[in-house]
């Protein structure tokens, strides 16, 4: 079933041209089905002369192998075609969540020097707001826009019905750099994790063997494309076997999302907590009255997965949920729950096959079984990161001794199941998406009448973390429910809604230590209305 | 200003698009960035703007923006 055999490692040509090699050209490959219901296929030979038309076209812009190339589009048809066609010419292809704002776009687009984007007009905004900041940023292709050459608008349109169906892929090595995903640390920017064409093995042998994906399969990954599960499982794993994949352009809703597993006849469907535990809140109707017979398995990733999803889904939908677990880092699936092993609710599960993670103490000491401490994972895996982009001192600090430091932290019990137990940074995990505290506290500080700010994640039934706003005004300014929308809006806007702080608290004084750093231990304690430990350091 | 004209200026400041047109069949699939989490944004400008207050419940059931629409007359008449 899975082959790469001809020696070209090209994600975007094992996931199209060789699967027409393979003799599936005239099979689905894509049912894209809108917000509104209106389905259409597209086969591999689709997809292959689509995104030969969009490398043509690229290449005709001057886009070139190394180059970086970011899609900023909702889930779309568009969308699916141009990350295959820019992985194609070898060039790198970012993915950009569409509900990014300004702030967060200059970080990504700028740090990488991105020469293009493919984006539609009512996203474009953003983009232009901060053009003037990115003077790498050559080309724009509107997928709903026209030429406008005075600003160096594209449209997609001309140049896909102007460009050849033909397009050789050059021989591509493991190690030619593939996708870029920017992730939140707890300090600074977002770093642009670079991943290589290599990184297909990984994603091939987890979506065979974890997902278990066949031929015959039809799956359904709700992942936005502008994360990692949205390309490895949600594009490359699945093409690169041959297998069918539903893509849905509405948003989470109930009904529909049953009414699409019933009348798709999906297979294999892959979520993600937060949708599962939105779907335990609505009417058992829904779902009991729903036929889900063709459906064989239910995987989610994301943050960890409560006990009490699996036990509804065992009592609602009559199926086990295997909770995955893996980073933008690690590139694939590591560390999982799947069919043959028995699932030990809350647990992360097993190692993957030929993945060895071990937890260490802070010196890198392995520790016994039952003892939490840092998640990390022997190198050398086909999928992993080959770098943060222009950070190289970052990169080289989660690697020590040969493992990786996941940032994690869990423990495994005595039968060598893993367990999370939380992060070791400060950073936000709210409905499965990484946020900085930092960037929220960046984008915070823009408003005028916040002074300073701090902000930390809180236990969310739903989010499993949620974003909690410490926030100090300027002298003769009070708190009011109009400055908490403008302040909400903001965040919103500048950075994304997932970055939005659910609650804001505002209060005197921030803590921080005497060099100034904000010590959100402190507030979290604080928030949690635990001890806050040693708070010798702290100047306010 | 009509109901519609308040909350499509509220839809343009929440959604940061100021060429959005709301009408009532509207719904979250129609307007870039509406999702989950803007949503509570909106209800909460919403709110703050109306002077109002929805139940959870009447949240659950409105499902596109004449239904929004709708839903907040009723509390200003109530």
């Amino acid at each position: 079933m899975n082959s790469t055999s001809n020696d070209n490692d090209n994600i975007g040509y094992v996931c199209s041209a060789l699967q027409c090699e393979r003799g599936l050209g005239k099979k689905t490959a894509m049912r894209w089905i809108d917000a509104h219901g209106v389905k259409t296929n597209y086969n591999f030979s689709d997809l292959e002369n689509q995104s030969n038309r969009f490398s043509n076209a690229i290449s005709s812009l001057g886009i070139d192998a190394g180059n970086v190339v970011f899609t900023f589009l909702p889930k779309m048809p568009e969308q699916f075609f141009a990350f295959l066609g820019i992985l194609k010419t070898r060039a790198v292809c970012g993915t950009l969540f569409s509900n990014f704002g300004e702030d967060a776009l200059l970080d990504r687009l700028g740090d990488s020097g991105a020469v293009g984007i493919i984006t539609r007009k009512s996203l474009y905004k953003k983009v232009s707001r901060i053009r003037d900041k990115l003077p790498a940023l050559k080309h724009v292709i509107l997928v709903d826009g026209d030429d406008d050459p005075a600003t160096g608008v594209i449209s997609y349109s001309r140049i896909m019905a102007e460009a050849s169906s033909e397009y050789q892929v050059l021989p591509t090595s493991p190690d030619t750099p593939s996708v870029l995903h920017y992730t939140s640390g707890s300090t600074g920017k977002p770093k642009g994790v670079l991943h290589r064409h290599g990184s297909l093995a990984s994603q091939m042998a987890t979506t065979q063997d974890v997902l278990g994906l066949k031929e015959d399969d039809i799956y359904w990954c709700t992942a936005d494309q502008g994360w990692v599960t949205g390309t490895s499982y949600g594009i490359i794993g699945p093409w690169s076997l041959g297998v069918t994949q539903v893509h849905y352009g509405g948003g989470y809703d109930a009904q529909r999302w049953m009414d699409l597993l019933a009348q798709e006849k999906i297979t294999v469907w892959y979520s993600a907590p937060t949708a599962l535990r939105m779907l335990m809140r609505e009417e058992e109707t829904i779902f009991t009255s729903a036929d889900l017979s063709s459906l064989r398995s239910i995987y989610s990733v994301g943050e960890p997965l409560n006990p009490e999803v699996i036990s509804w889904s065992r009592r609602v939908l009559k199926h086990d949920i295997y909770d995955t677990w893996f980073q933008t880092e690690t590139g694939a699936i590591m560390i999982t729950n799947r069919p043959g092993l028995e699932i030990r609710p809350g647990s992360m599960g097993k190692p993957f096959e030929g993945i060895e993670p071990a937890i260490l103490a802070d010196d890198g000491t392995p520790l016994p079984d039952g003892e939490q401490g840092n998640l990390c994972v022997k190198t050398g895996w086909p999928s992993m990161f080959i770098t943060y982009l222009n950070n190289e001192s970052a990169y080289s600090s989660k690697f020590r001794n040969g493992w990786y430091y996941t940032g994690d932290t869990a423990r495994r019990d005595d039968d060598g199941y893993y367990w999370f137990m939380g992060r070791s940074d400060d950073v936000i995990n709210t409905a499965g998406h990484l946020i900085s505290p930092f960037e929220v506290e960046s984008a915070l500080l823009e408003v005028a009448e916040v002074a300073e700010s701090g902000v930390i994640g809180a236990p969310d039934e739903l989010l499993f973390e949620k974003v909690v706003a410490f926030v100090n005004l300027h002298e003769g300014h009070q708190p009011t429910k109009e400055l908490e929308i403008k302040i909400r809006l903001h965040v919103s806007n500048r950075a994304s809604s997932i970055a939005t702080p659910q609650e804001i608290i505002f209060c005197d004084s921030i803590p921080k230590n005497k060099s100034g750093k904000i010590m959100r231990r402190v507030l979290k304690a604080r928030y949690l209305g635990e001890d806050p430990g040693d708070i010798s350091t702290l100047e306010i | 200003m009509t109901t519609i004209d308040k909350l499509n200026d509220i839809f343009r400041m929440v959604f940061d698009d100021d060429t959005i047109q709301i009408h009532s069949g509207m719904t979250a699939n129609d307007v870039d960035g509406w999702d989950s989490l803007s949503h509570v944004n909106l209800i909460t400008t919403i709110e703050a703007t109306f002077n109002i207050r929805f139940t959870q419940k009447e949240l659950l059931t409105q499902r596109n923006v004449g239904e929004l629409i709708a839903g907040i007359d009723r509390k200003l008449t109530a």
